[in-house]
């Protein structure tokens, strides 16, 4: 049920990681580092695949788990309370994906506007996966990776020729501070160390595993470059109105006009990785909550899905605010789970008293 | 979890899915649904606010399309218009498959986002949807009937196709295009200026005007298949062609067809003139020569067809030129602490006519324009894109991206010259025209 592969971890970096990303990102970053965009999104990457390795080290150096990390340096009962508190975490962040990706089914697939119960299928699935475990997430990445690259591959293709890549300059258009408001103010779209430190001891350390990882780090974080360069090039000085940025792109190739939107074939596509990859905060909140409470994954599950349903319904005219809340103030909260609390994980006892 | 409950729930999933993404419950009653193919916006003839007409698309059991036109006169904003739309018809007015928004002459005198900005708001319509200026008003030109389509709408498309473009007789312009520009350091954007010209009768041509009123319930007359269809209420949804002309609210509805004469004048429409743009109102207009040359140095167009003047055997003879663009560039550089833009253009041409005749020896060989033709070409190209930049710069449009590029490329001269760049700025001509030998 808790078991993960390397391969697997490998495809999740490369496919589901990306597509996180492909939403509403792209225009929030657009608004705080206007054209320099692109640097805003290279220091997160950049800081996140450090702390990627970091973890990496410590998979190599330990092979336990996270609870049996923090069992050893602070006892059972202060594990259990980290895991209460990052369940926490991994449930504010699963919030504002919900809600980014319930407004781009919403807006996007729908013609006239729907109710909001149109989105709540979702949550069956989410809640199956939550049950089902950190396999279920293997399994997923699996499947998302030939989806991915596909899709992916052909909706860039599709935008290509219309991107104007000097829209990019000049370089350093914005101010340092603005480039760096603008990697602050997105890392609650950064939460991907977090979730690699709960895969510890849930996956066999092989031979350059840590190479392997980094280097599909690598290759997502390249992926998420690309699409904001085409985004921007596509754009330009309009970039910041284009919200659900993975439907916008591909949709000025002429050869539409007789066929109609083609490119849907393969927005569905990565909605569908999207699927997956909005599950993973929850599975990861449900994990922690089993950990916590010491109990079976059904119930958790069941909790952590109506809640966020209910607050889907409570926050859906607020998308707004929410998306304030999480970006401008809340940061540091992202800031610190993702990136600091990972790191200092080094700092964690690799050997129990016992051994 | 037992293997019968994962079986129930990937049973579940799947289904869910299913409904999930196919929309199943969102389906459109076609019936009570006004499929709007265009908008044409005007100042309002009397009073405030403008006047906005959406041209419906009828579908047809004979599989020919049709379309009527309504009018909202009078509305604040577009927003309000297209909500009064659906009051004065009781249809449901759809933007999904609006191609065209037409903006009348009057509009782009005071600024055009002032009315665009509905549509940068509203996701309903697409951004790729053409935009074009027109001379006298939006609706008077989507009433024209053209020879070769029943809706006007489509007509005009066809005219500003990207075919088109590419040819350089239109410079075609989409919606996010010239936001783009408005919103960029330039402020500035044109769109394709359209004029409708009145062409041969038609056989049993009766004379009726294309913008001739016509009674709502001879216009029925058209519609046989929604006559038919018991599922419509005409009393409770009036189809748009009935909608009353006048109502409590002040807002007045009018309507018209722009496809019921199928006798009578055919109108052509014309779009080689360029209006240009400066913060979003309409600063100069460039002719048709001037159009080609802006559509050949700065555009996709890379055929394109033109005349030239030049001297043979002492006597003025016309060429028409078919012109294969093979390279263009604009740089814009710094001499002596100045700006100095550079447009260089490579082109290979051959003739296509000539305004007399000639030897079957010179018709064979059609492929080579001599050096005289040329040359001529090269300067008529460099006067005609010459004339266009000294318009564009006199009117403050950045219509050749100069500002643009001082920003991108030259960010450290911006402040110095984001001013005066458009008027400084020294235009050097590099413009080769080969042809085979």
């Amino acid at each position: 049920m808790e078991r993960i592969k390397v391969r697997q971890l490998c495809f999740y970096f490369v496919a589901m990681m990306p597509v996180a990303k492909l939403l509403v990102y792209p225009a929030t970053l657009t608004y705080q580092s206007k054209n320099d965009l692109l640097l805003s999104a290279f220091v997160n990457c950049l800081a996140e695949g450090a702390i990627v390795a970091l973890v990496m080290l410590l998979a190599k150096k330990s092979g336990k788990s996270l609870f049996a990390l923090l069992e050893n340096t602070f006892g059972n009962i202060t594990a259990k309370i980290v895991y209460g508190v990052f369940a926490l975490f991994f449930f504010a962040s699963a919030l504002l994906p919900f809600m980014e990706h319930k407004n781009f089914v919403l807006q996007v697939m729908y013609e006239n506007v729907p109710s909001i119960i149109s989105f709540a299928p979702f949550f069956f699935v989410c809640f199956f996966a939550c049950v089902k475990g950190f396999k279920s997430i293997g399994r997923m990445a699996d499947i998302s990776l030939p989806i991915f690259i596909v899709a992916f591959a052909v909706l860039i293709l599709l935008a290509f020729p219309h991107a104007d890549f000097a829209a990019l300059l000049p370089l350093q258009g914005a101010s340092a501070g603005e480039v760096l408001r603008g990697s602050l103010f997105s890392a609650n779209w950064y939460t991907e160390a977090a979730f690699l430190l709960f895969f510890l001891g849930h996956f066999e350390y092989e031979k350059r595993a840590s190479v392997k990882v980094i280097a599909s780090y690598a290759i997502g974080s390249a992926a998420v470059l690309l699409f904001l360069a085409v985004f921007y090039g596509v754009f330009s000085d309009i970039a910041i109105r284009q919200q659900n940025a993975v439907a916008q792109i591909s949709k000025y190739t002429t050869s539409f006009t007789s066929l109609g939107r083609v490119d849907y074939l393969f927005i569905f596509a990565i909605a569908l990785v999207m699927i997956f990859r909005l599950c993973v905060p929850a599975q990861m909140c449900v994990h922690c909550l089993c950990k916590s409470f010491g109990c079976k994954p059904m119930l958790p599950a069941a909790a952590v899905n109506i809640l966020l349903l209910a607050l889907t319904v409570f926050f859906n005219y607020s998308f707004l605010e929410l998306q304030t809340l999480f970006t401008q103030r809340l940061w540091f909260l992202f800031a610190l789970f993702a990136y600091a609390l990972p790191a200092a994980a080094l700092l964690l006892k690799r050997r129990g008293a016992h051994e | 979890m037992n293997k019968l409950w994962t079986s129930i729930f990937l049973t579940a999933a799947a289904v869910l899915l299913l409904l999930f993404f196919s929309n199943d419950f969102g389906l459109i009653d076609i019936q009570e649904t006004a499929i709007v193919v265009a908008i044409g916006i005007d100042t309002a003839e009397e009073g405030e606010g403008y006047d906005v007409t959406a041209q419906i698309a009828v579908p047809s059991s004979t599989g020919s399309g049709s379309a009527g036109n309504v009018t909202v006169k009078n509305a604040q904003t577009v927003g309000e218009a297209i909500s009064e739309l659906n009051h004065e018809t009781g249809w449901y007015p759809t933007l999904v498959h609006c191609k065209l928004i037409l903006l009348g002459e009057a509009v782009t005198e005071t600024d055009v986002f002032r009315v665009l900005d509905y549509f940068l708001r509203n996701d309903a319509v697409e951004d790729s949807c053409l935009v074009a200026a027109c001379a006298g008003t939006a609706r008077e030109t989507l009433q024209a009937q053209s020879p070769v389509n029943d809706i006007s709408a489509s007509a005009i498309a066809k005219v500003l196709s990207s075919e088109a473009q590419e040819t350089g007789l239109v410079s075609v312009t989409i919606l996010k295009d010239f936001a783009i520009g408005y919103y960029s350091v330039g402020k500035s954007g044109f769109l394709p200026y359209i004029s409708v010209q009145g062409e041969a009768e038609s056989q049993g041509g009766g004379g009726a005007a294309p913008t001739a009123e016509i009674d709502a319930a001879e216009e029925c007359a058209w519609l046989p298949s929604l006559k038919r269809n018991r599922w419509w209420k005409p009393k409770r949804q009036p189809l748009p062609i009935a909608a009353p002309v006048s109502s409590e609210s002040g807002s007045q509805g009018g309507a018209d067809s722009g496809a019921s004469g199928k006798s009578g004048s055919a109108d052509v429409f014309q779009a080689s003139e360029t209006m240009l743009f400066y913060e979003g109102k309409q600063v100069a207009l460039l002719s048709p020569e001037e159009t080609l040359a802006y559509n050949l140095a700065a555009t996709d167009t890379d055929f394109a067809y033109g005349s030239v003047t030049a001297e043979q055997d002492g006597q003025e003879t016309v060429y028409n030129l078919k012109m294969k663009i093979g390279k263009k560039k604009r740089s814009l550089t710094f001499e002596n602490g100045m700006p100095v833009f550079t447009f260089t253009v490579r082109a290979n041409a051959r003739l296509a006519d000539t305004d007399r005749a000639s030897a079957i020896l010179e018709v064979a060989k059609t492929q080579i324009a001599d050096d005289a033709i040329l040359r001529a070409a090269e300067k008529k190209f460099e006067q005609e894109l010459s004339s266009a930049i000294s318009k564009a710069a006199a009117a403050g449009c950045d219509l050749f991206g100069i500002k643009q590029r001082l920003y991108r490329y030259r960010y450290r001269e911006y402040a110095a010259f984001q001013d005066s760049v458009l008027t400084a700025a020294q235009v050097h001509y590099d413009i080769r025209f080969t042809s085979l030998k």
